[in-house]
């Protein structure tokens, strides 16, 4: 029986079976189905036509839209990540003091994780509305705008605030993170600096920062792969819109494939999504130092 | 009497002032969220608008109810996220456990098959998956609009990280527990089963917690394969309201956000500081 067999190579390997089938089975088909759509034409109902290679490729990178929607992709994700790690160190820092209302102020810095990113974009979306919404309210009785500034509406205004409603979903997650690894740091290693006469900067600079290097890696890896994928925020309160100026590769590929009736194109696009998160990942495998397996 | 303990007090001061930005708009949205959901509809699209209702209309809830048929939605989201739950915590704890406890061959390659099942997001897949649904025969038609199609494929995108949160924390319970048990007499299996298992429960129960949440809250999936009013989630039924609509009826739109969104807040409040230990363990490795 398995009793006795334990030592045996072979337990390992059934004990990881359900969950590498169950995955490979939700993952292979699909893939393999969108390369299969990516080189064929596609009717708007998902039939195959003919082979025709590269064509899909050759109609996206035509495009202009795609192209300008790669770069907004670019950043989106630098602007949404590199904002939140710039909000998320200080607020952990805070959040790791011993103060009055800890508590309160943890569960409040938590509490956009709580909410579904569909359910933010749609309070968002109505709290951005031009005339009857709170934020040109708030803002006109605060006497700091004169008239009601249209921010959805104008292709200048939506993609920004797109990006700070990402920051503000992400930053949850990140000072989570953040809160690990201040709480894995010893703090006598701050007494002997003080006792050398490092001021609060220096301590910063030369300690926390260096000691929290491993979990802002993690937090920048783990966001950029949920910010790039990241769908809801723009779908629910631009659609891409207006005309296509806050089109992500996301919401481009959902348009393409089940607005548009172009699913060939869309394959391709996520094949160039797939591409790039590649490049990222061994990017950053390569970037890790050497170090011995963990367990 | 308890001294008051000055530098704390200065120092409590500081760190609220510095987080106030942030603590605002955070609770921005939750502010509009309640005062148009009990607003008068008449009063939702008066200019210029105000912050405040003349009166609180409570009725706007069950008006909501009705019309977005909130309880069906909200069932379809519960068994949605618990079922693959269930699921992703079930297989990924032996996969965890293999690789808390074994060295095997092949060791390498699954962890490196589950980087990549991370990496692979349901979005990007969105397309192969729905027409994966569209093949498999399921009663009179397919897997498209079932909820089965949904809840396996949450259960499969939810192993990787399931599995690195679980194997980090089994890592850290101490062998030498299960291996005295074996000395008493404790067959491998039972020994699992008797004093591996209920240390594992607080990292099984945080695990669990994230994969619901990330099920609750996923959207690109059930957007494309749940097409019938009667079998769509919370998140896609609040969606409709809005989604390429000429008129919004803003008052409900907010009471069913404020509606699905108060008892997660709520839960999460109180589970907050049970998610930091558990994700700083899972994250430490």
């Amino acid at each position: 029986m398995t009793q006795t067999a334990s030592g045996r190579p072979l337990t390992p390997w059934l004990l990881i079976i359900p969950s590498f089938m169950l995955a490979l089975f939700i993952i292979s088909y699909p893939l393999f189905n969108i390369v299969n759509q990516s080189v064929h034409d596609v009717s708007r109902f998902g039939l195959l036509r003919d082979f025709n290679g590269l064509e899909n490729f050759r109609t996206v990178f035509a495009d202009p839209v795609f192209m300008e929607t790669v770069w907004r992709t670019l950043w989106w994700t630098l602007g949404v990540v590199g904002g939140t790690v710039l909000v998320s160190v200080p607020i952990a820092l805070i959040l790791h003091q011993d103060f009055y209302g800890r508590g309160i102020a943890r569960t409040i810095v938590m509490l956009p994780w709580s909410v579904s990113l569909t359910m933010t974009a749609i309070v968002w979306r109505w709290a951005f509305n031009d005339e009857y919404g709170m934020v040109n309210v708030t803002l006109q009785k605060l006497g700091l705008i004169s008239g009601p500034i249209h921010w959805l509406a104008t292709a200048d205004w939506a993609f920004p605030v797109e990006i700070g409603v990402g920051i503000l979903v992400s930053v949850p997650f990140t000072v989570t993170i953040f809160l690990g690894g201040l709480s894995s740091v010893p703090s006598d290693i701050y007494e002997a600096a003080r006792l050398d006469g490092a001021s609060r900067w220096q301590q910063f600079r030369r300690l926390t920062l260096p000691l929290l290097r491993p979990f802002i890696n993690m937090a920048v890896v783990l966001n950029v792969i949920y910010v790039f994928n990241s769908f809801p925020i723009i779908w629910v309160m631009t659609q891409g819109g207006p005309s296509n100026s806050t089109h992500i590769l996301v919401t481009y590929l959902y348009e393409l494939g089940f607005r548009l009736g172009r699913p060939g194109e869309a394959a391709a696009v996520s094949l160039v999504m797939l591409a790039i998160l590649m490049c990222f990942t061994v990017l950053y495998v390569r970037m890790q130092p050497k170090e011995s397996e963990g367990a | 009497m308890m001294q008051i303990d000055k530098p704390k007090l200065w120092r409590s001061l500081w760190c609220w002032l510095a987080l106030a930005p942030f603590a605002l708009i955070v609770l921005f949205p939750f502010a509009v969220m309640f005062f148009t959901a009990v607003k008068p509809p008449e009063e939702v699209f008066t200019y210029p608008a105000r912050w405040l209702p003349s009166s609180f209309r409570w009725q706007n809830f069950a008006d909501m109810w009705e019309a977005v048929q909130f309880g069906t939605a909200l069932k379809n989201s519960l068994i949605i996220s618990v079922l693959s739950t269930l699921i992703a915590i079930a297989v990924s704890v032996p996969a965890a456990y293999a690789l808390a406890r074994f060295p095997f061959r092949g060791k390498g390659f699954y962890r490196q098959f589950l980087l990549v099942t991370q990496m692979l997001s349901p979005i990007l897949l969105v397309l192969g998956l729905f027409r994966l649904a569209t093949m498999i025969p399921y009663g009179d038609g397919n897997l498209v609009d079932s909820h089965i199609g949904v809840i396996v494929s949450y259960a499969a995108f939810n192993i990787a990280f399931a599995v690195w949160m679980l194997s980090s924390y089994f890592a850290t319970i101490p062998r030498d527990l299960e291996e005295a048990a074996w000395l008493e007499g404790c067959g491998r299996v039972r020994s699992v089963f008797k004093v591996f298992l209920p240390l594992a429960v607080p990292a099984m129960v945080v695990t669990a917690i994230f994969t619901f949440i990330n099920a609750w809250n996923e959207f690109a999936v059930v957007y494309t394969l749940i097409r019938s009013d009667e079998s769509k989630t919370l998140t896609v039924r609040i969606t409709d309201l809005v989604a390429g609509r000429y008129s919004v009826e803003w008052h409900q739109v907010m009471a069913a956000t404020l509606l699905a969104t108060l008892p997660v807040s709520v839960l999460f409040a109180w589970l907050q500081r049970f998610l930091v230990k558990g994700l700083s363990l899972g994250a430490v490795k």
